[in-house]
């Protein structure tokens, strides 16, 4: 199959020469002159993109379609419903290989309008004998702008060539004389990378990742104060989008930003100053209680559909009214917490964050602040590997569940202070270690989880009691729902042991030891 | 993908007419639409201004030597193209014949095609032979434009015993009306009775209409230079029945 070729083009001049030097055996025809709208669309963070999947709606001489390049298998292009143009989710898209892949992309995010170019374009139809296309040439001149605000920029002319299959000499032959033509060079970037770079964008802007690169010889307060920043950033890009409701995501990556800071925090000592730290330390937890109802209605509607299909088939649409409390139930939790948000509470403790972060220096007066980056990472990593140690290996078959809990904290602080430093070290050994520990704390997490899902369950059921009439068919298929948690919680303790153990083999320990033990020379990139 | 046959006993009843309209819907709607023109008169070729040419002629194709992906060429529409007749169709019979099991060859041929397009619409020549055997194998429905007259409906009728006689119960039978002239009395009182009988009767239409005879002049489906004539929404409401009861299912 042959695909679209592009050059950019200065000006008109540059096509008129083309066009005189197109052989005779072709007919040239003009078609009307129009202008396309085209509105890219991806979710907040870029996953169509990272994806390779382009989607954009493209509106021409009236029509709304919706085009994609990126989905082997599938139409270049689907006509879409006048009355919603603009996809929102996956399911509004046509069923078929498309939308399979968008919604493998996307999962629980929606579709934003990314960037918005308007293009003039003058097409010309090269026909053969039979008066027959046989190639589109079309000369677009687009301008671009964020989608609905301000005014567009101009981001560049080109001259597309657009094969038609079963076609490919009249492609060959043009493309050879273009190429000849000097003020004519082939585009390196799609129309929607020019657009975005047209408008002082970035490709990806936004990543809940964590990624920093750090000298070991960097002053600790730096670095720290970078994963900070870094965090803080996250919290507010995520605060429009938690408002809006758009999507569970938004939340959840604003909730694990929190989290993580509030680790950084407490667990970094030494490098802001002890009264800095419990001003922060409190108003963080505060954020995070204030959006956990929320998340916990969220967690219970992104995995309804599995909850659904753990029931036998006729018992399923017994869980129809839990759908709907659940549904009214975190729009009514949500406006609480929008309410907190919009909270003078909240944004002062965002504003002080921000100005405590970027004053912060070697001269603020803490301990460690002037500390080699690595030399503490060591001490602080080290500390905290020995602690999840000890508290693992004190666990044995009959351990009540706080135990594990307690190891799980332990385990995720461990987590984001290797994540955190991991440029400081040997990527592939750290890499090792964080994977080990993850699939570790996945046994711990889903413990957890599934028994604060069945106890969430519970107060769900005497809620909806207290609230109305509930079918007891309804409370029966909740009660299948708690046994069947609980069971699998059981399966997911029994394994823990499996697990902890091949955290804790000695090659690991090797590895810990050689990394992050103080004054430990060995191993250390 | 599915496959539908577009095809009639009888010749000039509108049957190219209707595979060339229908797919050109087809593809404005997003489907990945393809025609196989396997008329040896190439009429659906001509009306999409594209040579009627197959390298290597049907030997080749059928024998697989020749992949059908590398003979297909795109029409000026966007979603919609077309696999061209050859001159050498006229000779299908035989070389199918030649074949190991010789009524199953167009659906093996077609089968790689199903990750490349949603419909398929084959334009059958008249008459009934081992192309249409094999056209009755391939398709899960078939189109059947019936002119309202006692020998089109005689024809019909053969067909249908046919299908019936043969175990072809995968084939769902969409016979309509083509070619209606509203004038005639004939043409009306069978468009009035015959439904009753025959109830897999569509509920559309195609009028008797000089638009769709300038398909010819025009070399463009209907659709595309009177789009909103009579015959045009004929069109429509037929692509809308056929959509909602073989495609969109």
């Amino acid at each position: 199959m042959q695909h679209d070729i592009s050059y950019n083009i200065l000006d008109e001049s540059a096509l008129e020469q083309l066009i005189e030097r197109i052989p005779k055996r072709y007919d040239l025809a003009e078609k009307p002159a129009c202008e396309v709208t085209r509105i890219f669309l991806d979710s907040f963070d870029w996953r169509l993109y990272s994806g390779g999947v382009r989607l954009w709606v493209e509106q021409k001489h009236g029509a709304t379609a919706l085009w994609q390049t990126g989905v082997p298998n599938t139409a270049s292009s689907v006509r879409v419903d006048k009355s919603k143009p603009v996809p929102v989710t996956a399911d509004d898209l046509p069923s078929g290989a498309l939308r399979d892949k968008i919604s493998q992309l996307l999962e629980m995010r929606v579709l934003l309008p990314q960037i918005e170019v308007k293009s003039s374009v003058r097409t010309f139809a090269v026909l053969d004998d039979e008066k027959k296309t046989v190639l589109r040439l079309s000369l677009e001149e687009s301008q671009s702008r964020t989608p609905g605000e301000g005014r567009y920029v101009a981001c560049g002319s080109r001259l597309r060539l657009q094969p038609i299959r079963g076609y490919p000499e009249p492609l060959a032959n043009i493309n050879k004389i273009i190429r000849k033509q000097s003020d004519l060079s082939p585009v390196t970037d799609g129309l929607f990378e020019q657009a975005i770079t047209a408008v002082g964008g970035e490709l990806c802007p936004y990543s809940s990742k964590i990624s920093f690169t750090f000298e070991p010889t960097m002053p600790s307060v730096v670095a720290v104060r970078d994963i900070h920043l870094h965090l803080l950033n996250i919290i507010e890009l995520n605060v429009p989008g938690v408002k809006k409701n758009l999507d569970s995501e938004f939340l959840h990556d604003l909730r694990v930003a929190v989290r993580r800071m509030r680790s950084a925090l407490t667990q970094v000592k030494g490098v802001f100053s002890k009264a800095d730290v419990d001003r922060f330390k409190a108003r963080l937890a505060w954020v995070g209680q204030v959006t956990g109802p929320t998340r916990d209605m969220d967690v219970f509607l992104l995995e309804f559909e599995q909850y659904r299909a753990c029931l036998p088939e006729r018992f399923r649409s017994d869980l129809d009214p839990l759908y709907d409390f659940l549904v009214s139930h975190q729009q009514i939790e949500h406006g609480v917490m929008v309410k907190k948000i919009n909270s003078p509470h909240f944004r002062t403790l965002v504003k002080e964050l921000r100005l405590f972060l970027e004053n912060a220096t070697e001269q603020s007066g803490a301990l460690e602040a002037g500390t080699p980056i690595a030399e503490l990472a060591n001490k602080r990593i080290y500390k905290m590997y020995h602690r999840v140690m000890k508290r693992g290996q004190a666990i044995v078959d009959d351990s009540p569940a706080e135990h594990l809990h307690d190891l799980r904290k332990e385990c995720k602080k461990l987590r984001y202070l290797m994540e955190f430093f991991r440029s400081i070290y040997p990527q592939k050994k750290i890499g090792r270690l964080i994977n080990s520990l993850k699939r570790l704390l996945d046994n711990l997490g889903n413990f957890q989880d599934l028994e604060v899902q069945a106890d969430k369950l519970r107060d769900y059921a005497r809620q909806m009691v207290e609230e109305g009439e509930t079918p007891h068919d309804t409370l029966l298929a909740m009660g299948m729902l708690v046994d069947g948690l609980l069971t699998k919680q059981q399966q997911t303790r029994s394994e823990f042991a499996e697990r902890f153990a091949k955290f804790a083999k000695s090659d690991n320990q090797k590895v810990f030891r050689s990394l992050f033990e103080p004054n430990n020379k060995k191993g250390k990139g | 993908m599915r496959i539908i046959g577009v095809y009639n006993i009888k010749g000039g009843v509108g049957k190219t007419a209707t595979a060339v309209n229908l797919a050109y819907l087809a593809a404005r709607s997003g489907l990945r639409t393809l025609v196989w023109d396997l008329d040896p008169q190439g009429a659906a070729s001509f009306y999409f201004r594209i040579k009627p040419k197959v390298k290597g002629g049907s030997r080749k194709m059928l024998r697989g030597k020749k992949e059908l992906d590398d003979l297909i060429k795109g029409t000026d529409y966007d979603g919609l193209d077309l696999l061209p007749a050859d001159f050498s169709y006229r000779n299908m019979d035989l070389v199918l014949d030649e074949s190991k099991k010789p009524a199953m060859r167009l659906l093996k041929l077609l089968r790689p095609l199903s990750y490349e397009y949603d419909l398929v619409f084959l334009d059958c020549p008249p008459s009934i032979s081992l192309v249409s055997e094999n056209i009755f194998q391939a398709a899960s429905a078939l189109l059947v434009p019936t002119i309202p007259t006692t020998l089109s409906l005689r024809t019909y009728l053969q067909l249908l015993e046919f299908v019936n006689n043969n175990r072809l119960d995968h084939l769902k039978l969409m016979p309509f009306f083509s070619m209606v002239d509203r004038r005639k009395k004939m043409h009306l009182e069978i468009i009035q009775q015959l439904p009753k009988r025959h109830p897999e009767m569509l509920a559309s239409h195609i009028p008797y209409a000089s638009d769709v005879e300038r398909m010819g002049t025009y070399r463009k489906p209907l659709l595309d230079y009177a789009p909103r004539g009579w015959a045009a929404q004929a069109y429509e409401q037929l692509w809308s029945e056929v959509c909602g009861s073989v495609v969109c299912q």
